[in-house]
């Protein structure tokens, strides 16, 4: 009795556990129908606009809240199956959430989002062990930029760069980093954009301190300096403070990292995908 | 000897204070909400009087003594989600809801958990903006709260037991509730929620005994009726002027003062041309019967989301050597009006915020619109933005310093047009709204001088704020910020004097009551509420 008792709630997960992956089975085989279809495409493109354009921008170039979703990269899975979960069910832990979307409107904004991505992605040319070489050493990305644990913090940690961010997004930000500026993701509860703003902030002895904002609010701001240290203010305790709106990435100008160079970086790039 | 008597006399002063308890203690009546400024250390409706002012008539706390303000407890919830709560309180009790229909009365004094109701929900809600709820009214033994699956309820105050359940609509439709309901004489009153879900709006009394629907106002007319031909075709079968924010009420002239929301789709009018009455606009109704009376409408034909949800200020006033029964708004538009409450007539209206597509306002207070701000499908860029110069955030007004006190937001957007077919219960928007990029959202605590509609001062915050406002008699307005930060002003200069940093971002108004001849100022932010007083 006991035994037979024990065996059921051994056997019950175990169920559960196997249909849900012959579910997870079909669900990865399924493509969706509707791709290229151009009613499908323009239905997609209205619910687009209606329900994801508020974070993902009108044309899903990214927007405040959230990345480009016309790069051909997905952080949360890029198969059909993938991003029909994501849409509908959103992504725990994130800003993205679920929406009430029906199955054949979910296929249609997926239809729409195929047909705004690049055909094939242009190949980059580069040399990923030149481009490696570059970044730790001459180009000095790693001085402000951490990979796997290496690497300096003022910058964005670059582990998994390639997973979410397209050749052409990091190439204008390597040529006009600070022309994204307002495109800095807002964190979860925030409601304005403060990561990444550059700020001068002159104490009271006059010495003027800059670096990035970690944080700000109306009567406090936390920030990270140029050595890499936490630097925490009340604002009444200091004369000034000086929002830059720009970038302390220096720009990568032609002349100062060539075209093939460029492809280099890019190739090495291209292998942090966090995995 | 000299003992017992003393101890006799303590005695006879504990009777003589059970019986003040129990005075105290009496129940909420419709006198004691009419003459709720009679007894500021409670909170009994919403905006604290039926005028609407938010302003506590207590002043232990002043702005020479705010900076001694310390944390007398925090009660923490389970419920995530925003907190966009009243509390109301009463003999030492005080009553709120949280996020997802959830509710709690507490000990006001110390923190402490009387009872919690909790509501089980249907999982496919449409919530355009959160699982949030504004409060409670009471009257009786009971308070009363909306549900986001559309019904209206009872509870006993002591118990949390529910007395009465009435469902008011259908959520699978896209109705729901997320107002604080508003008691008046034997009424409950209510209005829907669901704007960007192509419903039909409509403001409800029902009767607070048993919970049977006593009247229904429709905020759009049917056909016959006065104001149908402001829609085209069959639009107004889903126009949405929800009516999603508690009103105020003259008892001298028996009228009830309930905004409306936007018309649907907000953003595309191709197939609802014409004023689209009563979205966005003020109604002045008979509590007794739902009849109107007149209603003022803030932006006709909207194309921009900006509904007048934004509780209507009542103040006496002279103007001009007149003495007048007057109505405030800071309206999302970016409008403040004045407007004569006994008929609706517009007094004045300047702009408070930056605002980017009207000329400004003609004779009648109608808006004289600029060309080229009808969103498009490429998108235009329009301030104030979808949410507004101001939205929900509860204003207040001091009759100490006669001015009126907003969290107005300067934050435009890109409005953009697209066509979108109807379903019943599904968002119907018509496209949507994208911030302006490179433009950094700000916000203001503003005090408006009423007589004139110019601002006295503005206080800037980082980043705009949706948190409500309170005004006291200690000469103080306390509000809160995006940062988390529950604030006190002076109410005279808009200077600081003292700031909380709760951890949250801050979308409720401040309360202030007292309890044992203490006063306390309490705030919602994040899942808990926070109370201060003076050590």
């Amino acid at each position: 009795m006991k035994s037979e008792k024990l065996r059921r709630l051994v056997a019950l997960p175990f169920m559960m556990c196997c249909a849900t992956f012959l579910l997870a089975q079909q669900v990865r085989e399924v493509k969706n129908l509707l791709e290229g279809n151009a009613q499908a495409i323009a239905n997609g493109k209205a619910n687009f606009r209606a329900n994801c354009s508020q974070c993902h921008g009108l044309d899903a170039t990214g927007g405040l809240r959230a990345p480009s979703l016309v790069s051909g990269k997905f952080t949360h899975g890029a198969s059909d199956a993938d991003l029909f979960s994501t849409i509908l069910h959103g992504v725990p832990s994130t800003l993205m959430p679920g929406n009430d979307l029906t199955d054949d409107e979910t296929w249609e904004v997926i239809a729409f989002l195929r047909s705004m991505q690049p055909k094939s992605e242009a190949v980059i040319a580069g040399d990923a062990q030149a481009g490696e070489k570059y970044f730790w050493s001459a180009g000095g990305c790693a001085s402000c930029h951490m990979v796997r644990g290496r690497g300096g913090r003022l910058g964005p940690d670059l582990s998994r760069v390639s997973a979410s961010r397209s050749a052409a997004y990091i190439t204008e930000s390597l040529r006009e980093p600070s022309k994204q500026l307002s495109d800095g993701l807002l964190e979860p509860g925030h409601d304005s954009p403060i990561a990444g703003d550059t700020v001068t902030i002159t104490i009271s002895s006059g010495e003027k301190i800059i670096g990035i904002a970690k944080n700000e609010d109306t009567f406090s701001i936390q920030l990270l300096d140029l050595q890499g240290e936490l630097r925490l203010f009340s604002k009444s305790d200091v004369q000034s403070i000086v929002h830059e709106r720009k970038s302390l990435m220096p720009r990568y100008t032609e002349a100062k990292l060539s075209n093939p160079a460029l492809q280099d970086l890019l190739a090495y790039l291209e292998t942090l995908r966090g995995e | 000897m000299r003992k017992r008597s003393s101890r006799q006399f303590l005695e006879n002063i504990a009777v003589v204070a059970l019986l003040f308890a129990n005075i105290s203690a009496a129940q909420v009546t419709t006198a004691r909400i009419e003459d709720a400024s009679r007894e500021p250390g409670n909170w009994l409706t919403y905006s604290g009087t039926y005028d609407g002012h938010r302003y506590s008539g207590l002043k232990q706390i002043t702005t020479k003594d705010v900076s001694q303000l310390a944390a007398q407890w925090v009660f923490q919830t389970p419920v995530t989600g925003k907190f966009e709560a009243t509390p109301l309180i009463d003999d030492g009790v005080m009553y709120f809801t949280v996020a997802n229909s959830n509710a709690y009365a507490i000990d006001a004094q110390r923190g402490k958990t009387i009872w919690h109701y909790e509501r089980a929900l249907p999982e496919k809600l449409r919530l355009c903006c959160g699982a949030v709820n504004r409060g409670f009214a009471m009257l009786g033994d009971r308070v009363f709260m909306t549900t986001l699956d559309a019904h209206v309820i009872a509870l006993d105050s002591k118990t949390g037991s529910v007395i009465w359940d009435t469902k008011a609509a259908d959520y699978e439709k896209g109705y729901t509730f997320t107002v604080a309901p508003l008691v008046v004489k034997d009424k409950v009153i209510v209005g829907v929620s669901g704007g960007e879900y192509g419903i039909q709006g409509f403001i409800d009394a029902y009767d607070t005994k048993t919970g049977a629907l006593a009247w229904r106002f429709h905020t759009i007319p049917g056909p016959g009726e006065p104001g149908h031909g402001s829609w085209e075709g069959d639009s107004w079968t889903r126009g949405g002027a929800p009516a999603w924010v508690t009103g105020t009420y003259d008892p001298e002239l028996n009228l009830l003062y309930w905004p409306t929301g936007n018309p649907a789709p907000s953003n595309n009018g191709s197939q609802r041309h014409g004023d689209n009455l009563y979205s966005n606009s003020i109604l002045a109704l008979d509590p007794d019967n739902g009849k109107l009376k007149w209603y003022f409408q803030f932006t006709p034909f909207d194309l921009h989301d900006w509904d007048a949800t934004e509780s209507p200020i009542l103040i006496d006033s002279t103007i001009d050597g007149q003495k007048r029964k007057l109505l405030l708004q800071a309206n999302r538009n970016g409008f403040f009006y004045v407007l004569d409450r006994t008929n609706g007539k517009f007094v004045l209206g300047k702009p408070y915020a930056k605002q980017t597509w009207a000329k400004g306002l003609d004779a009648n207070g109608r808006p004289v619109l600029l060309p080229g701000v009808d969103p498009t499908l490429e998108g235009v860029p329009v301030c104030p933005g979808a949410y507004g110069a101001t939205n929900f955030m509860a204003p207040s007004y001091s009759p100490l310093t006669g001015l009126f006190y907003v969290t107005s937001r300067e934050q435009c957007d890109v409005f953009s047009a697209d066509s979108q077919n109807y379903r019943l219960g599904r968002a119907y928007i018509g496209s949507n709204y994208v911030p302006v990029m490179n433009a950094k959202d700000r916000g203001f605590l503003t005090a408006i001088d009423p007589k004139t509609g110019d601002a006295r001062w503005r206080f800037e915050y980082f980043g705009a704020s949706w948190a409500g406002t309170l005004s006291t008699a200690g000469g103080l307005v306390f509000s809160g910020d995006i940062g988390g930060n529950l604030i006190a002003f002076d109410a005279q200069s808009g200077k600081a004097l003292w700031h909380f940093p709760t951890g949250a971002a801050v979308y409720a108004a401040p309360v202030s009551y007292e309890v044992a001849g203490k006063q306390y100022v309490a705030i919602g932010a994040g899942n808990a509420v926070f109370s201060f007083a003076l050590p």
